[in-house]
């Protein structure tokens, strides 16, 4: 099996900041995406996936990232990604979901973002 | 020492003269459960005869078994040629209804042996001797029996011998029973693996014919012939036996319309190839009842946001109608749902890539929206759809070719654009890199000739399935 990991790096809340390193293929992509079920379970609809550490990511861990969106969606989450690896970015972008799935260059820059749509949301 | 009452011993027990029907009954059975009559000579039962001769000095000894209506002889010492005689009462007949040894000293003398055939026959029988051979559950199938032309008179020692005699009998057809039994056994256990053997091959052809059939019913059909339009396609799946995720289809809409599609199931294997079916069925349908593309593929994503599996197979997917331009050629509309673009070829390298803007993945999400574009598709121009097969081969240097590579590749093609050439070349490509393309791939072309070409509509099909094998190398 190839190296794959997910690490609960933050909690507050209903917000989990996960890293995962590794590589997301077809051997891995079933461990990603029950874990982030798990998460959503737990109660943290809102997800933030740092893939900074990604080493390589193909069409399986594209669809990983759909069903783990389609189950935070259902409460009213999010999922959104930091780092993401270019061949990722043009699969986001050729299948449209880059309109869904918000992108940051870094998880910092998520966390800050997520606050920010926070605050919108609490002042509306 | 003389054996006392002999005459007594034969008519005073009643019991020889009643067998009941059903102890007969029973009896035969035991006799044809083991198997004996009419078996060829065998020496251990002739030495047995032999024995029983000498030992007593007589000139005829046998070993018979008592059958329904005769009695037949295993084994016959001095008694040649006979093989079976009548089944009479007096000798053996009688001997088998008792446990006990018969022993009739002069059968002048013997109410019912008096009568018998050896007894009044030429062999003129005076004396006659026989220890029944009793089986373990207590039949008696026969004797060992002894007889003289002579009366006399035999100790209960030489009584005791002839019933030790008949119980080696017993041991012997015990044995013979046994082994009988155990090449039955191992006879039954061949067939039986034969037949489980052939039952097994017939399954086995069975489910691979009906295997290949579902096959071909999840392949993409062949291409129609379309009046006024050049058609090509490729098909390859990575592996013989996998049905692929990728799936394209031409067809006519009437009135001069037609559409096509072509797509990309994720994911690999029977569920995926399930998927794909129910994919290429719902856009046929779904583009009877409205052609328009943004609403197929809307229709497709609800049928596959309905399926048991929802959110664990999407597809990607071009689908476009051409009508009869007004001019010369067709009006194209393509509609997108998260698929790689499709290529527009103007002819002299000319290449734009259709890309509608904001066509998602299909199957994913309920409020996925797919875009159209409407373009003219002139003569000489043709269309070049893929799959990400062919983007994703790797070449020499390691390199995916990439839609960078694909462009760069069909703008330096300066032939004229054909479908069929379009194919050829874009498979030439993927053959040139070192491992071909690691997974599915599916092309379709389609070009407009020029009016010169006098071409009313031609259609070439490749169906290849990589590696070479089991399943037809193209279709008619």
């Amino acid at each position: 099996m190839t190296d794959f990991r997910l690490t609960t790096q933050h909690t507050d809340g209903d917000l989990v900041l996960a890293g995962i390193a590794g590589d997301l293929d077809i051997a891995t992509a079933p461990h990603l995406r029950a874990q982030g079920l798990t998460l959503i379970g737990q109660g943290h609809r809102h997800l933030i996936l740092d893939l900074a550490a990604v080493t390589f990511c193909d069409s399986s861990g594209f669809n990983a990232l759909v069903g783990i969106f389609r189950c935070a969606k259902e409460p009213g989450g999010s999922l959104t990604l930091a780092a993401v690896p270019d061949r990722l970015e043009r699969l986001l972008s050729l299948t449209g979901l880059d309109a869904l799935l918000p992108a940051y260059p870094t998880a910092a820059d998520a966390l800050a973002a997520h606050a920010r749509s926070q605050d919108t949301a609490t002042a509306q | 020492m003389p054996q006392e009452g002999h005459a007594a011993v034969h008519g005073g027990k009643p019991g020889r003269w009643a067998p009941s029907a059903a102890g007969e009954a029973s009896r035969i059975e035991a006799v044809r459960r083991y198997d004996i009559l009419d078996t060829p000579p065998d020496g251990a039962f002739d030495r047995v005869a032999a024995m029983a001769a000498r030992l007593f000095a007589v000139p005829v000894a046998s070993v018979t078994i008592v059958d329904e209506d005769r009695i037949w002889f295993k084994a016959a010492h001095g008694l040649e040629g006979v093989s079976e005689i009548s089944r009479e009462p007096g000798l053996c007949g009688s001997a088998i209804l008792s446990d006990e040894t018969l022993v009739i000293p002069d059968t002048l003398t013997d109410p019912v042996a008096c009568s018998n055939g050896l007894v009044t026959g030429p062999m003129g029988v005076r004396f006659y001797a026989a220890a029944p051979i009793i089986t373990h559950d207590g039949h008696r199938l026969g004797t060992v029996n002894i007889l003289d032309t002579r009366p006399r008179l035999i100790t209960e020692d030489d009584t005791a011998t002839l019933a030790d005699l008949a119980a080696i009998v017993l041991d012997e057809m015990e044995m013979r029973l046994s082994a009988l039994n155990a090449l039955r056994v191992e006879q039954e256990r061949r067939r039986e693996q034969e037949e489980a053997r052939e039952r097994a091959e017939r399954d086995t052809a069975a489910i691979q014919a009906f295997a290949s059939t579902l096959q071909r019913t999840l392949l993409p059909p062949a291409l129609p012939v379309v009046p006024g339009l050049e058609l090509a396609c490729h098909y390859a799946t990575a592996s013989p036996r996998d049905v692929g995720g990728d799936f394209y289809d031409v067809f006519p809409l009437g009135g001069g319309k037609w559409a096509f599609f072509l797509g990309d199931v994720c994911g690999k294997g029977p569920e995926a190839a399930a998927v794909t079916s129910l994919t290429r069925y719902t856009l046929r349908a779904a583009a009877l009842i409205d052609p328009d593309p943004d609403i197929v593929l809307t229709s497709l994503n609800t049928a596959l946001l309905l399926e048991p599996a929802v959110g664990t197979r999407f597809c990607t997917a071009v689908f476009g109608i051409l009508e009869p331009h007004e001019e010369e050629g067709f009006a194209v509309t393509v509609a997108t749902g998260g698929h790689p673009p499709v290529y527009h070829l103007r002819g002299h390298g000319v290449v734009e890539a259709v890309r509608p803007k904001g066509g998602m993945l299909i199957g994913a999400l309920a409020e996925a929206h797919f875009a159209s574009h409407t373009f003219r598709l002139a003569p000489g121009e043709g269309l070049l759809l893929y799959t990400d097969g062919l983007t994703e081969a790797r070449t020499a240097d390691g390199q995916m070719i990439g839609e960078e590579g694909l462009t760069g590749f069909l703008a330096a093609r300066t032939a004229p654009v054909g479908a069929t050439a379009v194919i050829e070349d874009t498979v030439a490509l993927i053959d040139a890199t070192p491992y071909g393309a690691g997974d599915d791939v599916a092309l379709l072309a389609l070009s407009v000739p020029f009016a010169d070409a006098s071409v009313d509509g031609v259609t070439a099909n490749a169906h290849t399935i990589a590696p070479a094998g089991e399943m037809p190398e193209s279709r008619p």
